[in-house]
């Protein structure tokens, strides 16, 4: 039964991934374009992995959905943006003049906002709560908006777009006679490294093993006298800072607004659910998927009245699953 | 024992502060009127009114309060007294807002026939949307219907603010309203109507929840695994719930195109879904006078507070930019330290200085969805 299911999902993931790459070979026309729709696809796919993975981990272990993941993404972007450039808050222009080392900074600095934040959340306000679910869940709604309105009280509600240039976000390569960004498959890679990094620490390590069992069964693991509450701490500051340091490497396309966080957190949802709810591989394809569907829609959308398909489009793709696979692609039994 | 000569009396007794609220709201416009010398029904120039004078002025103020609360109870008829949350009640609210715009503006019939068949088919339309969502999601444990109804919402969000047709992120101005129900004419008696379908909304979800239907909304939000067990079909519950909640939501959406006479992509904002979450937790879950305290609360304080400014030595702050920081603590303080809300917690004080146990006032720790049996 297990098998079959597992089976199924297998030949659904292929057959709409081809049936993405066929129309994306269609609309584009050249192989220059659809490389460059899939290296779109891939790129966004990635950020959306960041977002997503720290939902994921959370909610598999702790059964909170984490409606603030977003925020944290939103801030990693504004803490990047405002460490790299003239006139923030943290100014380190004068300090460190070379932008590639500045920019470094800036991913670190966002990553530890991000992890801090992701703290204080969970041991001050989520924490009285794990009695109570559905609180859980109205809280990190509630935290998402004050952080936004924090953002926008800090940075103001104008949004900045990137203006400081810096080797890698320049440099182009060139392919099939189009010219690729270099930046994007600096971003691709460093996706990847983490779906990696993740899957051998969820695999190979003590605290990866003390978190599987976690998703299974965490009284059963508190029974054996591991600390379950510290592990929880650790994954959700992880989601925190995956999320920042997500926004932080997107900053520099997408630049800082207040809205950034949104979205994202929405196909991010999207994905997690796409690929079922606390599955880590689930995660990593439903990401892939619906970063590739994004770049196809918006390859198919040039020219047409269809400017909204891109935005609904992973949306339209989370409901097409969930007809077929009601608990997603590598869910279990969600009953 | 009462006789049933008495009822009427009794009933009174028992409801005398819904009653007397209600009274005070009828008797309201002629009250500001006659305190501050201005009349309710605006100032006559030719043969219009013009809408000026602080009567007129608190009317709208009411008015948005009487949307919100409708907002807020419908809210809570799913979330509060069904146990199910849903982060997309903008869409119905929304939904009901274009539904009678595009009829009233799109369809070039007669005014009074166009609103009449804009009522209906939108209130209609969000029943029908309601039991479609849910009926795809709620099969489901847990938080995929708080997803799928955010989504579902935000794609309209999205939609609505492309689609050319409705002039997208502009909107379009409503020009053709009957004459009596018109706020830039005839306030008053829009304030009447709102008025009424506020206190048809407090009355149906009372008499919804403490008929043997309401019983079972409950027990699914208590327990859905023994409602279940008992022997009825949850699902179909839970889909009349957000139906009618969607419906209500769906009116309150048209009240408020027709006060701002506008339809622009906003109805559909999750400003229209936090708003009554914040409203119904602030006030009290799952109890009947809380969303409106939170919303008449939350909208009067936003009121009195748009447009003062602290002053701290040399710097001075709009409340109006903070308004968001403060409303989002608040609201986290509330979750953590009072999760039943102001009428929740006062019950329980009451409950508890009465010596009563308040044992049944607990946290509903049974409102996990995942609880097993």
């Amino acid at each position: 039964m297990v098998r079959t299911s597992r089976n199924t999902s297998i030949v659904a993931i292929i057959a709409i991934i081809i049936a993405l790459l066929a129309v994306g070979w269609i609309t584009a026309g050249s192989i220059g374009n659809f490389g460059i729709t899939v290296m779109s696809g891939l790129f966004q796919g990635m950020l959306l992995f960041l977002v997503a993975s720290g939902l994921s981990i959370i909610f598999g272990l702790m059964d909170v959905l984490n409606f603030a993941q977003g925020a944290y993404f939103m801030i990693g972007a504004y803490v990047a943006y405002d460490v790299q450039h003239v006139g923030g808050v943290i100014d380190l222009t004068t300090t460190i003049p070379d932008p590639n080392i500045r920019f470094v900074f800036a991913v670190i600095a966002a990553i530890i906002v991000g992890a801090g934040l992701g703290v204080i959340l969970e041991r001050g306000l989520l924490r009285p709560l794990y009695a109570r679910p559905v609180f859980q869940l109205v809280l990190t709604f509630g935290v998402s908006l004050v952080l936004a309105e924090i953002v926008q009280f800090i940075w103001t509600t104008t949004p900045y777009s990137w203006t400081e240039t810096f080797g890698i976000r320049e440099s182009f390569f060139t392919l099939f006679d189009q010219r690729f960004s270099t930046y994007r498959l600096f971003v691709i890679g460093m996706g990847v490294v983490l779906i990696v990094g993740i899957a051998a620490l969820l695999r190979y390590t003590r605290i990866g093993i003390i978190i599987r069992a976690g998703v299974e069964d965490s009284g059963m693991v508190e029974a054996l006298g591991i600390n379950v509450r510290a592990i929880f701490t650790l994954v959700f500051t992880l989601g925190c800072a995956i999320a920042a340091f997500g926004g932080a490497v997107a900053a520099p396309f997408l630049g800082a607004s207040s809205t950034i966080g949104t979205s994202f957190l929405l196909q991010g949802i999207a994905v997690v659910v796409l690929g079922g709810m606390g599955s880590y591989v689930g995660t990593a394809v439903g990401s892939v998927m619906v970063g590739l569907a994004i770049a196809v829609a918006q390859s198919a959308a040039i020219g047409t009245d269809f400017s909204a398909l891109p935005s609904i489009t992973p949306m339209l793709l989370l409901i097409l699953v969930l007809l077929i696979r009601p608990s997603g692609l590598f869910g279990g039994n969600a009953r | 024992m009462t006789p049933p000569r008495n009822s009427l009396m009794q009933t009174l007794r028992e409801n005398w502060l819904p009653a007397a609220v209600m009274l005070f709201l009828i008797l309201f416009p002629f009250i500001v009127g006659a305190l501050t010398d201005s009349s309710p029904m605006g100032v006559a120039r030719g043969d219009r009114m013009v809408m000026r004078g602080e009567s007129v002025r608190w009317q709208s103020v009411l008015i948005e309060v009487f949307i919100l609360g409708i907002l807020a109870m419908s809210y809570n008829l799913i979330f509060g007294f069904t146990g199910v949350i849903s982060f997309g009640h903008a869409l119905f609210f929304g939904l009901g807002g274009y539904i009678l715009g595009m009829f009233l503006e799109y369809t070039g019939m007669d005014t009074g026939l166009a609103m009449v068949l804009g009522v209906v088919v939108g209130v209609a339309a969000a029943g029908i949307v309601g039991l479609i969502v849910g009926f795809v999601s709620l099969r489901l444990r847990g938080v995929y219907f708080t997803i799928f109804t955010l989504a579902v919402a935000e794609m309209c969000y999205i939609f609505f603010s492309r689609w050319q047709v409705t002039n997208a992120e502009d909107g379009f101005t409503i020009g053709s309203l009957p004459a009596w129900l018109d706020p830039t004419q005839s306030r008053l008696n829009f304030y009447y109507i709102a008025l009424a379908l506020f206190a048809f909304t407090y009355l149906f979800i009372r008499r919804l929840v403490n008929s043997p239907t309401g019983a079972v909304f409950k027990a699914i939000r208590e327990n859905e695994d023994r409602a279940q067990a008992v022997g009825f079909n949850t699902l179909n519950y839970k889909l009349i719930s957000i139906a009618l909640a969607g419906m209500l939501a769906a009116s309150a959406g048209m009240l408020q195109v027709i006060l701002n006479k506008k339809v622009g992509p906003e109805v559909l904002g999750v400003s229209y879904t936090v708003d009554p979450l914040l409203m119904t937790i602030i006030g009290g879950i799952g109890t009947f006078n809380g969303p409106i305290l939170g919303s008449a609360g939350l909208h009067l304080l936003d009121v009195f507070f748009r447009d003062a400014t602290i002053t701290i030595g040399e710097t001075s702050i709009q409340i109006a930019n903070l308004w968001g920081l403060l409303l989002g603590s608040g609201f986290i303080l509330v979750v953590i330290i009072f999760p039943l809300g102001i009428i929740g917690t006062w019950q329980r004080w009451r409950l508890k200085a009465r010596g009563r146990i308040a044992k049944a006032a607990r946290p509903d720790p049974s409102m996990n969805p995942k609880t097993e049996p």
